[in-house]
This record gives structure tokens, sequence and C-alpha cells, in this order.
């Protein structure tokens, strides 16, 4: 039994100094943006030019805030999250994506008309035309929420 | 997890966060107020009462380690304004996080969100990532589900669907100059043993997602996923057609000038294996067979500094209703002198014959248009939004839902002052004229406090 053990330990040990050997020498990206940007959508490659992400060995034009960006900004928060975080804190993502709201993000920032938000205006009347024409689209952030005010009519 | 342990946990969490050098605290308060007239209810005069509060405490001990907090809890002053009660409120995330000085190395521990791949979900559990040699990185997850429960009035058998565990993982490829190619994957635990739920069905999730970024070159970027459906689902009778491919989704710009680009957009969705492990069934039907797909086509044009165009169509096709297309424009000027932004969007839905929705309406239009125009203003430490927004249905007489009105429109206005750095104080007003409220004004009252060294919080 106590081979069993040691040769397991052993087993182990190698396969962690293993682990160990193939994580990246390289220094960890920078915590936080060096510079205080100014309000509105960043054009990174404003400064940065076409020069790349060193620990994402994408352009910084990948991360400019263009309204395409802004749409598609799941792909870049799911691949380079801490990039996202030089500038971000936790709490901006969670305007919208709070998985259970106290209001709708678009009613908590009225007054932000500048960002895109999910269900401007009185979406109650929209939501039952939307939901006809893509319900996967819902599915995105209240699939797997179990919503108690879906559950009140979609019993 | 239980609201004692769950308060005890907070309670921890904020008292650990005295020992932290740096620590910024971001306040909203908000006081709302309207009377609500919805046709079929009661009247009802509302007056929630609202508090956001996030906090970011740095270097706890040592420079590497810090703590995340984000909830909410709001309480009626009057009338109860939502279900489940006059009180309510929520953790959204309270987790630890170490980042290491090498390797883009990041554990942790507590309530967060996850979001890869395959996995968009909110856990309380534990979480790594590294970079690699040969420029992979890895990251892994697994928790416990944070559950949304029911309430005790409601029939619970939307946990059915909860599971006890949840885990995942991605693996990633960063390939110099080009890219990164990821492979990841996502597996539920086995029904929560507590909820004593007996169901044949076995609804266990497995995916497998593949995603992608590709930029060979500057001027061309591709980004996209699929997502396979990997469980077994016994419970489908031999020969039933179900595809595995749960969903793709991609999107490829290109941009000829700095002033021009254009973005297409493909999206394909089968319900079956999409739904997987909805959390709400009686919405989201997992047995439910159709497909939809979407694909569109955008043009971003600025042809003057501060200005931008964006002109896109959008064609959707679900299999048991129709056909959808949506077109229009978006445009945005900033007077910066005058530290004034503007935006107008108009859109035009056609969508004609939705179909078998009411045995009694078997078809009517949804087809619509979209008018939104918004302003903002700053002078000194004053500000000044307005937002308009115009919705006009094309057959409001034959879609049921409408109540043969025509028209929405909501109108919301809003003034700030910046008493000083860390706190502003501001008042919206909200007018609205829609099928299903008819008129209704509401008033909001935000306090906003913002203390701290960090200049992060994303304006």
């Amino acid at each position: 039994m106590f081979r069993k053990f040691a040769l397991l330990a052993v087993a182990l040990g190698l396969g962690l100094l293993s682990a160990c050997a193939l994580v990246s020498p390289e220094a960890s990206f920078a915590p936080t943006h060096p510079q205080e940007l100014p309000q509105g959508r960043p054009t990174c490659s404003e400064c940065h030019g076409t020069e790349r992400v060193k620990s994402t060995q994408k352009q910084f034009a990948a991360f400019d805030h263009t309204p395409t960006f802004v749409k598609n900004h799941k792909f870049a928060a799911n691949q380079d999250p801490g990039t996202c975080a030089a500038c971000h804190a936790p709490a901006f993502c969670s305007d919208c994506h709070g998985g259970k709201t106290a209001m709708l993000p678009s009613v908590k920032l009225a007054d932000r008309p500048d960002r895109e938000m999910p269900h401007r205006g009185n979406y109650l009347t929209m939501h039952r035309i939307d939901g006809k024409v893509d319900p996967t689209s819902c599915f995105k952030c209240h699939g797997r929420a179990n919503n108690e005010k879906c559950s009140a009519c979609h019993k | 997890m239980r609201q004692h342990t769950q308060v005890a946990l907070l309670a921890a969490l904020i008292s650990a966060t005295a020992g932290a050098q740096d620590v910024s605290v971001y306040s909203t308060t908000m006081a709302q107020m309207y009377q609500q007239n919805v046709p079929g209810f009661d009247k009802a005069n509302l007056l929630p009462a609202t508090e956001y509060l996030a906090i970011d405490a740095t270097k706890l001990g040592s420079d590497r380690l810090s703590l995340h907090l984000y909830g909410w809890g709001y309480t009626d002053l009057q009338d109860q304004s939502t279900i489940g009660g006059k009180t309510a409120g929520n953790l959204t995330y309270g987790y630890l996080q170490y980042n290491f000085d090498q390797a883009n190395a990041v554990i942790k521990a507590g309530r967060f969100t996850v979001n890869q791949g395959a996995g968009n979900e909110q856990v309380d559990g534990v979480s790594a990532r590294t970079d690699l040699v040969n420029g992979f990185y890895v990251s892994a997850f697994a928790g416990t589900p944070v559950i949304f429960k029911n309430l005790d009035s409601y029939p619970q058998f939307d946990l059915a669907f909860q599971r006890n565990i949840t885990f995942g993982a991605r693996l990633a490829w960063r390939i110099p100059k080009m890219g990164e190619l990821a492979v990841s994957y996502l597996q539920d635990g086995t029904a929560t043993p507590s909820l004593n739920v007996n169901d044949p069905v076995d609804y266990t999730r497995r995916q497998m997602g593949v995603d992608l970024k590709l930029s060979p070159w500057s001027m061309l970027d591709i980004s996209g996923r699929t997502l396979f459906d990997l469980a077994k689902h016994d419970n489908l009778l031999p020969g039933t057609d179900t595809s595995n491919i749960a969903e793709h989704d991609y999107s490829a710009t290109l941009k000829p000038l700095d002033s021009l680009s254009f973005t297409g957009s493909f999206v394909e969705r089968n319900f079956y294996a999409y739904y997987a492990g909805s959390t709400l069934p009686n919405l989201f039907d997992m047995n439910e067979k159709g497909l939809f797909r979407a694909t569109g086509l955008s043009a971003t044009w600025a042809p003057l500094s501060g200005f931008q165009i964006v002109a896109d169509v959008k064609r959707t096709d679900r299999e048991e209703y129709g056909t959808a297309t949506r077109a229009g424009a978006d445009l945005r000027y900033n007077f910066t002198k005058a530290h004034v932004l503007t935006g107008f969007g108009y859109h035009k839905i056609n969508a004609f014959n939705v179909i078998q929705v009411d045995a009694r309406v078997p078809s009517y239009s949804i087809s619509h248009a979209e008018w939104r125009a918004w302003a903002m203003v700053e002078s000194g430490k004053l500000s000044a939004t307005i937002d308009a927004i115009r919705l006009h249905y094309s057959a409001a007489a034959t879609n049921p839902f409408l109540y043969g009105k025509a028209f929405e429109t909501q109108l919301v206005g809003s003034v700030g002052y910046q008493a000083a750095t860390s706190f502003k104080v501001s008042g919206d007003l909200s007018v609205e004229d829609t099928p299903l409220y008819q008129k209704q004004v509401m008033g909001i009252l935000k306090l906003e406090y913002r203390f701290g060294f960090s200049f992060k919080g994303g304006k």
C-alpha cells in the first residue's frame, strides 16, 4: 500500500514539475492603464499605432472601441479579460451583466444615452415582438437566470 | 447558499477590506417614484429605494491580492413594485483574486461570473488561468451554480434543471501576428439532491466550444465561435432529427480606410442544442426543434473628427415563425468644444407574417419603425441629457398585444450636478405612452459617491 502511495506521490510531483515548466516565464500585463483616459469610447490605436499587445499577440487596434467592437465585445471579454480590466473596474460589466438585477440597466443609467443598453424604452411591449423574431438572443441573459419576473407570466 | 451564510460571508469579506492599502467604493442610491397603471391590474403608487454598492480593495497584505464586491438591495417605501416582496437584495459578485507577476496567472475564489467559449456562468467556486510556453494559455473553473430561486407560491419545477456543480476549461493558442484559436469544455454535475427531484430525463449539460479571433492583416478581423452539444439525450425517440451544433456566431470586419469599415455577421442556432441547460424551460423549451439564422451587414463611416455614421441591415429567419428584416442607420456627432454629444437613429423592421402565434389570430404583422434622438451636454459642474424614442407599429389592429395602439413614445430627461469629485446628485424624469402602460410618468433621484484611489470604473 505504502509503495502505491509513494509511486502516486512521485508521479504527482513529476506532473506538477512538468506543469510548472510549461508556464510562461514572461511578466504579466500591466493591471492598470498607466494614464487616465478621457471620457468616451477610446481608440487604442491612436496612441499605440500598429503595436501589438504583448500578452495577447493582437494589435491594439483590435481593442479600439468602434461600434462593431461594442456590439461584439463578448469575444474580447472572453479572450482577454485582463486587457479589459486595465481600464474597467469589474462593476462596469455588472451594469448590464448582473445575472439578477434590481432594475433595467437603461433605467439605472438613463443619464447615459450614449452607452449601448439593452431594452431601452418601455421594453415590455417590444419583448413580445423581439421574442418572436429571435428568442435565442433572450436566452443569452435569461436562459440560465431562472428569473422570477419571467416566470410570473411564462409559466 | 443559505441567506445567513451569505450575510456572514459578506460581512467577513467587507471586514477584510480594512487591511487593504487601496480601497475604491462606488455607491449609487436611487429613489424611483411612479404610478403603475396596467390594464387588468389595480393602480399602484410605487416608491422603491435601491442601493448599489461596489468595493474594490487592492494590496490586501500582498500587492497581488485583491477583493472585489458588488451587490444591491432595495425596499419599497409604498406599494410593492415587483414580484417576491417589498425588499430584495443580491450579491452579484464577491471574490478574492490573486494576480501573479508572471504569466498573467490569476486565481479567483468566491462568487464570480465565468465567461469563456463554452460557459457563461455565475458560480460560487474557484477559477484559475495562466499563460503557457509557445503562446498557449489555459483557464479552468469549478463551482456551484448560483440559484435564482422561484417564489414559494410558484411551482419549483424549474429547479429540476439546476445542477449541484458546474465546471469547465479552455485551452487557447495565440499565434504570433495572426490571432487566437481556442477550444473549451463545460459540464454540469448531477441534480441538486436537496431538491428531491425525480425526473427521468437527464438534463446534464456537456458542451464544447471552439472560438477564434484572426487578424492576419490589420485591415481584416475575424471573430467567432461554434458551440457543440455533447449530451447524450437518451430521452429522444430513435430517429429524431436534431443537430449537435448549438451555435455558430461569426463576424468579419474589413477596414479599407481608417475612416471606413464593413462588418458581415452570421449566426445560426439550433434551439434543442442551444437551450440545453436552461433553468427557465417554460420559456426556453428544451424540446423545441427549431432553427434560427441571421445574416447581417454594416458599414461604419467617420468622415470627420467626432462624426460617425453606421448603416446596417440584418435578415433573420426562424423556422416556425417566419422572416424579419431590420435596416437603418445611427449617427453620432461630438461637438467637442461645446461639450455636446448627440445621436440619431432610425430603423425599419419588416416582419409581415408571423405565423402560428395564436389559434384565433394565426398570422399577423409585427413590422414596425424605430426612431431615436438623444443629446448630452456638460457645462462645468452641470450636466444634462435628453433621450427620445418613438416606435410605430404597422399592424396595431391585428396584433392582439398592442391593444389597437399604433405608437409608443418615451422621453427621458436628466439633470445632474457634480457637487464634488466624488459626489454627484442627479434627477431623471421619464414620460412614456405605450400600448401596455398607457401613460406613465416616472421620477428618479440619484446620488452617486465614488471614493478611492483608483481611476478605474468604466466611464
